[in-house]
């Protein structure tokens, strides 16, 4: 009878343990299964790794147990049930809150998820094994504990699971990247697309859209979905999306970089004869440490170019140019938005605009190419005008690649803005929304203000959690952003105390009213503000919104 | 790798057609044309009897004799597929057990196949559904300017002179022939000429200069086609033919020939196999012997024409001219023009490399005109379908919630 109570006592812990695994393992997919970003995030607030109703209710029932007694030697069932109660009451999970970003269940999660419910039910058998080797008394009282405080251990120690299951799975996870990168290798082998590479602290999925779109009036043209750019991310889309179709001409690859040698790994999967670097910024700054090292990043792009290669440079963002000064490779085009064609410095860039005009029906300028000094207007539903650059980049690519300026100036009239980048929509409330929810960074906020700023008829609201990820830069990028959203926004609400504080500092050094100004602490409280007070007219900012990590 | 990609082209030649043999000839003058380090060519040959094979020995004209492949070693099976994922050939279709079917990408295909099954059209709403660029006229012209009567009326239309005729079909003949004399009689004296409707190279042309041959002539003709047209000879004028290629606005024209043989007609063995290379040792005179202005007006009205059939690609359009009167008829429009008039082009200053190379481009930008069209469109019927079920027995109150 004894026993039985004991193995409810711990199917409850572990049952409890299991779901806790399975929460967490969200976050730990979120931070990529790298344990040293999700012991960062674990232990940067402490009821994420010591959560307090457990660990309370525990205490409190220990306490409670502790003095109802059971004699030795007796048997007694009532040490046993308020365990049970302790347990059930410890693991029963609490509401999960906004939950921006799902659990996305891969192939890889499940392993990992089947390792760590193995390792914790064989930490539950371990416990079985302690209770007969060790010199417990056999008492009621003295079993029961044993099993609540090896119970509550197992249920605190469920990331220590995660983390052990994922090394367990290493070596099979090293297996079936490979397999899977062999696949990948295999398919572009056999379809031999022209590949376009496509890097930048941002800007990047922009740019790779509006050169599909374009591309793909001449040329049938496939690109990574989404914001795939990871090497994984790549050869998930070449194996599911490539293989078989022998009809794509071009492929164009985005490839991202949260460490050096990311790209360079990519560029080995996928080699460009194109390629396309957008900006150098700060974003993922904390993960470099300096602009330096990031420039260094993108460069790999460039540097896995053949000597024939085409390589394609923002000369406005000052650490780009300076990899176009370089003089790698020989065939080299760079664009600007900045220079005026009237007023060109020595060896110009090729494409050049001028006469930017943005309204809120879109983008319109002259687009100039220095070297044949042809010239053609280019109207856009796209707003935002750092997409200036995104788009002489794009006008770049499919004049090398044989469309004419006519031609591009035709399709650029269809374009469409990235998956929340810049999307505007009205409510049937009248309300005109802008969703600007994808990485916010210095560039892209000051456009979207600018949009923002362009609705004249109502209030304008700025709704943000500030911009993250920029290192040493953070503070003072914010506090500027602050600065800069008092002339465009009428009212502000900050998402999350802490991290907006620089934001908040910045309004405030501006003379913008305090009543126009709200900090709360999630999404949906800003969300359910606007709903009560903006009407017909009035427009929202969406301005980046942050992982669930933050 | 990709950065040295050659251009991958299909030169398609054969065909289910009475000028099966020429399109051999001509199919073999379009590999030679082009350039190598460019260009990969993949020889696709469909026998007169419809099969379609590939594989390198198809490139050597040595391999063939009397209209047929003398040896199959190293010659493939091999289908253009509709599945525009597989843009080209599928190789080995019927693969079994111990063979494999592969696919065989293509980035532009090239017909060489005149007449019926090539120039009609038909090859090419299979190049549409493929989606795979191609050299020459879409389907509808194509399809068009292989039939005389409808090209006719399309060309008058337009305000470009074309000789009177009088059509009829083959029922219509079988049924009341006397009455059909006596149109024709009516219509216009002898000599005329009888043709079927479609066909080109002169098969199943009649040129009747009096009654006797004229229910022959007819006959003959409609044992080729279900319609016939019947138009007057023009005794006292001169053949002149101008080669056009071109897409949109790019639109050029080749220098004007005169072929000699004009006098006595062409008979089919005249028109293409004198010489070893078609008609390039014909006897004509190029540039032809006309005025300048005449010069002028035949090149307009090639240009003009071209247009009016929604041209593009290249095209060689016949003309017969009255010098003395200075007046001009279109006669015919040949969208597979035989040996794609090479030898009228290099007398325009453009290599017979240049020519395909052109092309070649020309199908790209056509294709790419093709892309610029939508074919997205969102609709909900589907889903209105299912909420009605297909049979549409009921339901209709379950499509308010499917909207």
């Amino acid at each position: 009878m004894q026993l039985v109570f004991i193995m409810v006592i711990a199917f409850v812990w572990l049952a409890g343990t299991i779901f806790r695994i399975y929460r967490q393992a969200r976050y730990y997919q979120i931070e990529e299964y790298k344990s040293n970003r999700y012991i960062r995030w674990l232990f940067s607030e402490r009821d994420r790794w010591l959560p307090t109703r457990p660990v309370g209710v525990f205490l409190v029932g220990m306490i409670f147990a502790f003095f109802t007694d059971s004699i030795p030697g007796e048997t007694s069932f009532l040490p046993y049930i308020i365990h049970i109660i302790i347990a059930a009451l410890a693991v029963y999970p609490p509401d999960e809150g906004e939950i921006k970003k799902a659990f996305v269940r891969t192939q890889r999660a499940t392993r990992l998820l089947g390792a760590a419910f193995f390792l914790a039910f064989l930490a539950t058998m371990l416990l079985f094994a302690l209770r007969q080797l060790a010199p417990i008394p056999t008492s009621d009282r003295f079993q029961a504990v044993f099993m609540g405080i090896g119970g509550i251990g197992l249920f605190i120690f469920a990331p220590i699971w995660l983390m052990l299951g994922n090394i367990l799975m290493t070596p099979l996870e090293g297996f079936m990247r490979r397999r899977f990168i062999k696949k990948a290798e295999n398919v572009l082998a056999v379809i031999n697309p022209k590949i376009i590479g496509i890097t930048g602290s941002y800007g990047k999925t922009t740019t790779k859209n509006f050169l599909r779109d374009m591309l793909n009036g001449r040329y049938k043209t496939y690109a990574t979905p989404k914001s795939y750019n990871t090497l994984m991310g790549v050869c998930l889309a070449i194996n599911n999306d490539m293989a078989n179709d022998y009809s794509i001409e071009y492929f164009i690859s985005e490839m991202g970089a949260y460490v050096e040698g990311e790209i360079q790994r990519i560029t080995e999967l996928t080699p460009p004869d194109i390629s396309i670097v957008v900006e150098v910024g700060p974003q993922h700054l904390e993960r470099f440490g300096t602009l330096e090292n990031v420039a260094a990043a993108k460069y790999e792009i460039i540097k896995a170019l053949p000597q024939q290669g085409l390589a394609i440079f923002n000369w406005d963002n000052p650490y780009v140019r300076e990899m176009y000064d370089r003089g790698y490779p020989d065939n080299r085009i760079a664009v600007s938005r900045e220079l005026s064609p009237d007023n060109l410095p020595e060896n110009p860039p090729r494409f050049i605009a001028s006469d930017i005009v943005e309204t809120l029906n879109g983008l319109s300028f002259t687009v100039t190419d220095t070297e044949t000094n042809q010239s053609e207007f280019i109207e856009t539903p796209v707003i935002g005008i750092h997409n200036v650059t995104n788009l002489l980049l794009t006008i770049a690519v499919c004049v090398h690649e044989g469309m004419s300026l006519r031609d591009v100036a035709f399709r650029a009239k269809t374009l469409q803005p990235a998956e929340s980048r810049l999307v505007r929509q009205v409510t049937d409330s009248g309300i005109t929304i802008i969703n600007d929810a994808y990485s916010a960074n210095p560039v892209g906020v000051i456009s979207a203000l600018k949009v923002l700023g362009l609705h004249q008829s109502g209030k304008r609201l700025l709704i943000t959690p500030g911009m993250i990820e920029l290192g040493d830069m953070q503070e003072a990028e914010n506090r500027k952003l602050g600065e800069l959203a008092t002339q465009y926004a009428s009212d502000i609400i900050l998402v999350g105390e802490k991290q907006t504080a620089p934001l908040k500092a910045g309004i405030l050094s501006t003379d913008f009213s305090q009543e126009h100004l709200q900090v709360v602490d999630n999404l949906s409280d800003a969300i359910d503000w606007y709903k009560d007070n903006l009407k017909a007219g009035d427009t929202v900012l969406f301005l980046n919104d942050l992982p669930d990590t933050y | 790798m990709a950065v040295t990609r050659k251009t991958i082209v299909g030169v398609i030649f054969g065909g289910r057609s009475v000028e099966h043999d020429v399109s051999i000839v001509t199919g073999h003058q379009i590999m030679n044309a082009f350039d190598t380090t460019k260009y990969e060519v993949v020889p696709i040959y469909v026998t007169h009897d419809g099969k379609w094979f590939t594989g390198a020995p198809l490139c050597d004209i040595e391999n063939f004799k009397d209209g047929e492949i003398t040896s199959y070693d190293g010659v493939k099976s091999a289908i253009l597929s509709p599945d525009v994922r597989h843009h080209g050939l599928i190789v080995n279709p019927l693969a079994g057990r111990f063979s494999k079917s592969e696919i065989r990408r293509l980035d532009v295909l090239f017909p060489a196949v005149h007449g019926t099954h090539g120039e009609d059209g038909t090859l090419q709403g299979l190049f549409e559904l493929a989606d795979i660029p191609y050299v020459g006229y879409a389907t509808l012209g194509s399809a068009l300017t292989n039939d005389k009567i409808l090209t006719k009326q399309v060309l008058k239309q337009n305000d470009i002179p074309v000789l009177d005729s009088i059509f009829f079909t083959r029922s219509e003949w079988l049924n009341k022939p006397e009455s059909i004399l006596q149109r024709l009689k009516d219509g216009f004296g002898y000599p005329m000429f009888v043709k079927p409707a479609t066909l080109g190279s002169s098969i199943g042309i009649t040129r009747v200069d009096d009654e006797s041959l004229l229910r022959p002539a007819i006959d003959i003709a409609a044992n080729f086609d279900r319609r016939i047209l019947v138009e007057p000879a023009v005794t006292d004028g001169i053949e002149i033919n101008c080669a056009v290629m071109g897409y949109g606005d790019d639109i050029q024209t080749s220098v004007l020939e005169q072929p000699l043989s004009w006098s006595d007609f062409l008979a089919f063995e005249d028109k293409y196999l004198r010489g070893n290379e078609g008609m390039k040792s014909a006897d004509r005179i190029i540039p032809a012997p006309l005025s300048d202005d005449l010069t002028r007006r035949i090149k307009d009205l090639s240009i003009q024409a071209f247009k009016a059939v929604d041209g593009r690609g290249i095209v060689r359009i016949d003309y017969l001219v009255k010098p003395d009167s200075n007046e001009v008829y279109l006669n015919e429009l040949n969208t597979m023009p035989g040996s794609l008039s090479f030898y009228l082009w290099r007398e325009t200053n453009l290599s017979d490399s240049a020519v395909v190379d052109k092309l070649v481009t020309l199908a790209r930008d056509a294709y790419a005109d093709k892309r610029r069209n939508m074919y997205d469109y969102k609709t909900n019927l589907v889903a209105l379908a299912a909420g009605r079920g297909l049979k549409g027995a009921k339901g209709t109150k379950g499509v308010a919630s499917h909207n």
